[in-house]
C-alpha cells in the first residue's frame, strides 16, 4: 500500500485541472457535536457526547466496544438519529438532514460491501449515483483501483477478494466522491497484525496528502495514539477527555483514561490519604509517600480518602546503587519477553505490578529474584478513587 | 496429510448408497411414468406379490402411446361400433392451460406482493410486527378441510367460487403465507450495514431496495418460486371445490379419471401424471442454480 495517499491527493487534483493544492478535493470541514443521546429500548448507547472537531483534522475516539463509537458515527452520518443533541457540520445544524445529502463517506468496522456487485461496480457505485458521467466514472475508478493497487481485481466480487483487498475497496468507495469528512468505524479490526500496521502508517499519509477531516474510532490505544492528532477518550457514551496523545499519557483526567492509554497500562496502586502534620501523606501498601506536590488539591479531602496511585511500568526503576526517590521490595513473579523490551510482572506484597525494562537488563532478574524498585514522585498521577477523578 | 481428499469427492461407498437413497425417492415417480407407456392389458397384468415380482412386472411391457392419445382424444363408443371411430376432443389442454394460468400468475402475484411485504417487516418493523408474520401463517396451520367451510361461503357470498380471480385470489393469499416468510428471512441475512453504506451513497430508500437489497435475495425468490409453484400446481382440495368445468386444473380433473364409465383408467391417469410433471421439472431444472443458492442462503455466507 505504498503511498496511496499521494496518489489520490493527485488524482484528486488532476481531476480537478488543477495543481495548486487541495483544490480538487473541495472543502475541507468542521465537525462540531452537541450533547448527543441515543437509546436503543432500554440501553442507552450516548449520553451526551459532545466534541469539537476542526477542519482537516483527524481526530481519534478511542473507547472500548460497546462505548458507543459505532452509534456516535451513525448519528454524524445521519443513519441514526440522535434522541437529542445536535449535528452541527460546516456550521450548518444537519441534524434532521437525511443522509443522502450529508456529504460525507463512512468506512464501516464490516466494510459492507456490496456482495452482487464487481469491485469496480463497488467503486463506481457512489459516482453512479451522483449521475457523474460514465467516462469520468471510468476515469476515476481507474485511478483509485491504480492507487489502492486493485487492478487486477476489478472484475471480481468481494467475496473472492482478500481481507486486505476488501479493506481498500471499501476505502476507495468512501474516498472517490471526495468526502467532505471521513468517517472510519475501527477500519483495521478486521486484518491481521502485520496489515495493520502497514496500513496505519497510510492512514496517516492519506490524510496529510488529501488533509480532509477525518474522524477515526477505534477501541485500540496504538491507533489512536498514532494516528490521531487529537484523541477523545469514550466511556459509556460519554466524551471523558479530549487532548492529543501526549496529553492523554502525561496527564490523564481520570483513573479510566490512565489505564486505557499506555502499554502495558498504568500501575494502580491502593492508597489512603493521611492527613495531619505539615503536609498529607499518601499511604501505599509498602510504605509511605509525601502527599506534597498534591497539597492543594488534596486539601479537600479528609483523612482516610480512598486514592488510587498510579505510576507507569515505565516509570519504575530497580535500584542500583543507592535509591534516589521512594522506593520498596517486589518479587519477579513472570517474565513476558517482548523482543526489544521485557514485561516483569511483580508482587509486592499483596499488590500486583508491571515494569518494563531493556531486553538484556531483564535478563539480571529471573523469576524468582528480589528487586528494590524505585520512582519518581513527579512522575506519578494520583485519583480519588470514589470518583476516578485525577488530584493534581 | 498426504491423503487429503479434495473437497467435493466422497467415497464410492457413499457416493453410490446416496444414489439409492435417491433412487428410492425416485421410484414412485419412475413406476407412474411407466405405466403411462403401457397398455390396458399390460396394466392389468401387473402382479404384486412380492416386490421382486413387482418391479418385474412394471418393467416387462410394449410400450404404447395410447394413453397419451386418450389424454386428448376420447373415443366415442356409441358410435365405435358403426364403422368410423369417431373421436372428440378431450377438456385436457383447457385444464392444462387453467393450471399454468392459474399457478403462475398467483405465484408471481405472491412473489411481488410477498417480497414487499416480507423486506417492509425485516426492515421496517411495525408495532406487533411477529404478530401479524403469525396471522398470516393461521390459515395454512390447519389441514385445508378445517377452512373450507368460512373460505366457501366467502367465496359464495362474493360471487367468486368457480370464476379465475377466485381461485388465483385463493391461491395467491396461500403463497403469499410463505412466501412473506421465506423472503423476510433471506431479507434478515443481509447485512444492514451495506445498505446503509448505500444511502451514504447516496441511494434513496427506493434504490436500496432495487439495487442493492433485491439482487441479493434473486436466489432466495427463485427457491420460493418453485416451492410456491409446486404447491399450486398439486393443489387439490380447493380446486375440486372452487373450480367449475371452465376454470378447472388438472388435480381434480385426475381424480375423475378415478372413476368413469369402464372404472378406474391407471394408464390415463398416469399420462396425464407424467405431463403433468413436465412444467414442474422445467422450471425446477432452469432454476436449478439458483434454487440451490436460495435453500443454502444462509449456510453460504460466512
Ligand atoms: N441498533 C441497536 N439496537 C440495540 N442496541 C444497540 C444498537 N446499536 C447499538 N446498541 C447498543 O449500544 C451500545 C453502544 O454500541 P456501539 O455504538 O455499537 O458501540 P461500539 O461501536 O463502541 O462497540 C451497545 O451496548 C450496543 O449493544
Ligand atoms: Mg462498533
Amino acid at each position: 500500500m505504498k503511498n496511496f495517499g499521494r496518489a489520490i491527493a493527485q488524482a484528486a487534483n488532476e481531476t480537478a485541472g488543477t495543481r495548486s493544492g487541495l483544490a480538487g478535493w473541495g472543502s475541507v470541514t468542521d465537525l462540531r457535536l452537541r450533547g448527543l443521546a441515543k437509546s436503543f429500548g432500554r440501553v442507552t448507547a450516548l449520553r451526551g457526547v459532545t466534541l469539537d472537531i476542526e477542519a482537516g483534522e483527524f481526530f481519534a475516539i478511542l473507547g472500548p466496544s460497546a462505548s458507543g463509537k459505532t452509534t456516535t458515527l451513525r448519528c454524524i452520518a445521519g443513519i441514526e438519529t440522535p434522541d437529542e443533541g445536535r449535528v452541527i457540520f460546516d456550521g450548518r445544524d444537519v441534524t434532521d438532514e437525511p443522509v443522502q445529502s450529508r456529504q460525507m463517506a463512512m468506512v464501516f468496522q464490516t466494510f459492507a460491501l456490496y456482495p452482487h456487485l464487481s469491485i469496480y461496480d463497488n467503486l463506481a457505485y457512489p459516482l453512479r449515483e451522483a449521475k457523474v458521467d460514465p467516462a469520468e466514472i471510468a476515469r476515476r475508478v481507474g485511478e483509485v483501483a491504480e492507487m489502492l493497487r486493485l487492478t487486477h481485481t476489478l472484475q471480481r466480487k468481494p467475496s473472492t477478494a482478500s481481507g486486505g483487498e476488501q479493506q481498500r475497496v471499501a476505502i476507495g468507495r468512501a474516498l472517490i466522491r471526495r468526502p467532505r469528512l471521513l468517517l472510519l468505524d475501527e477500519p483495521l479490526t478486521n486484518l491481521d497484525a502485520k496489515l495493520r500496521h502497514d496500513t496505519r502508517a497510510e492512514f496517516k499519509r492519506l490524510h496529510r496528502e488529501i488533509g480532509a477531516t477525518m474522524l477515526y474510532v477505534t477501541p485500540d490505544q496504538l491507533e489512536a495514539l498514532s494516528m490521531g492528532q487529537r484523541i477523545g477518550v469514550l466511556r459509556d457514551g460519554r466524551i471523558v477527555q479530549v487532548g492529543t496523545p501526549a496529553e492523554l499519557y502525561r496527564a490523564p483526567g481520570d483513573d479510566y483514561v490512565a489505564t486505557m492509554i499506555g502499554d502495558p497500562p498504568m500501575n494502580m496502586l491502593q492508597a489512603r490519604l493521611k492527613v495531619g502534620g505539615d503536609s498529607p501523606v499518601i499511604e501505599l501498601p509498602f510504605g509511605e509517600v509525601s502527599g506534597g506536590p498534591w497539597s492543594r488539591p488534596l486539601s479537600a479531602f479528609s483523612s482516610g480518602e480512598p486514592l488510587w496511585f498510579g505510576i507507569r511500568p515505565h516509570d519504575l526503576k530497580p535500584v542500583s546503587g543507592d535509591p534516589i526517590g521512594p522506593n520498596f521490595r517486589a518479587k519477579v513473579h513472570l517474565t513476558e519477553p517482548l523482543g526489544d523490551v521485557t514485561i516483569l510482572d511483580m508482587e509486592a506484597g499483596a499488590t500486583a505490578l508491571k515494569i518494563v525494562l531493556p531486553e538484556e537488563e531483564a535478563l539480571a532478574y529471573p523469576v524468582g529474584s528480589e528487586v528494590h524498585l524505585q520512582f519518581d514522585v513527579r512522575h506519578t498521577h494520583v485519583f480519588a478513587q470514589q470518583t476516578g477523578t485525577a488530584i493534581r | 496429510m498426504a491423503q487429503r481428499r479434495a473437497i467435493g469427492h466422497a467415497g464410492w461407498g457413499r457416493t453410490i448408497a446416496a444414489a439409492i437413497v435417491a433412487a428410492i425417492y425416485f421410484l414412485p415417480v419412475l413406476i407412474i411414468i411407466m405405466y403411462a407407456f403401457q397398455g390396458r392389458n399390460d396394466i392389468l397384468s401387473i402382479s404384486a406379490r412380492s416386490l421382486g415380482d413387482y418391479l418385474e412386472s412394471i418393467f416387462s411391457f410394449t410400450p404404447t402411446l395410447s394413453n397419451f392419445e386418450n389424454v386428448f382424444f376420447r373415443a366415442n363408443i356409441i358410435q365405435a361400433g358403426e364403422g368410423a371411430a369417431q373421436a372428440t376432443e378431450t377438456d385436457f389442454p383447457l385444464y392444462f392451460l387453467n393450471s399454468v394460468g392459474i399457478a403462475g400468475i398467483s405465484v408471481i402475484l405472491a412473489l411481488v406482493i410477498g417480497t414487499l411485504a416480507a423486506y417492509g417487516f425485516a426492515r421496517f418493523p411495525l408495532r406487533g410486527n411477529d404478530t401479524y408474520m403469525f396471522i398470516i401463517l393461521t390459515t395454512r396451520m390447519l389441514p385445508p378441510i378445517v377452512v373450507t367451510i368460512p373460505i366457501f361461503i366467502m367465496f359464495q357470498v362474493t360471487g367468486l367460487a368457480g370464476e379465475y380471480p377466485g381461485i388465483i385470489a385463493l391461491y395467491t393469499a396461500f403463497n403469499l403465507a410463505f412466501t412473506v416468510w421465506m423472503m423476510k428471512s433471506f431479507f434478515e441475512e443481509l447485512s444492514p450495514d451495506v445498505e446503509d453504506a448505500a444511502r451514504m451513497d447516496g441511494s434513496s430508500e427506493t434504490r436500496v431496495f432495487f439495487k442493492i437489497c433485491l439482487p441479493q435475495v434473486k436466489a432466495g425468490m427463485a427457491a420460493t418460486a418453485v416451492f410456491g409453484l409446486i404447491l399450486t400446481w398439486n393443489e387439490l382440495f380447493f380446486a375440486l371445490l372452487l373450480t367449475s368445468n371452465e376454470t378447472r386444473t388438472i388435480p381434480p380433473a385426475m381424480v375423475r379419471t378415478l372413476g368413469g364409465e369402464v372404472g378406474a383408467d391407471y394408464g390415463l391417469l398416469a399420462a396425464i401424471v407424467t405431463l403433468f410433471l413436465v412444467p414442474v421439472l422445467v422450471v425446477t431444472f432452469v432454476l436449478q442454480n439458483q434454487l440451490l443458492r436460495g435453500v443454502t442462503f444462509g449456510t453460504i455466507k460466512k
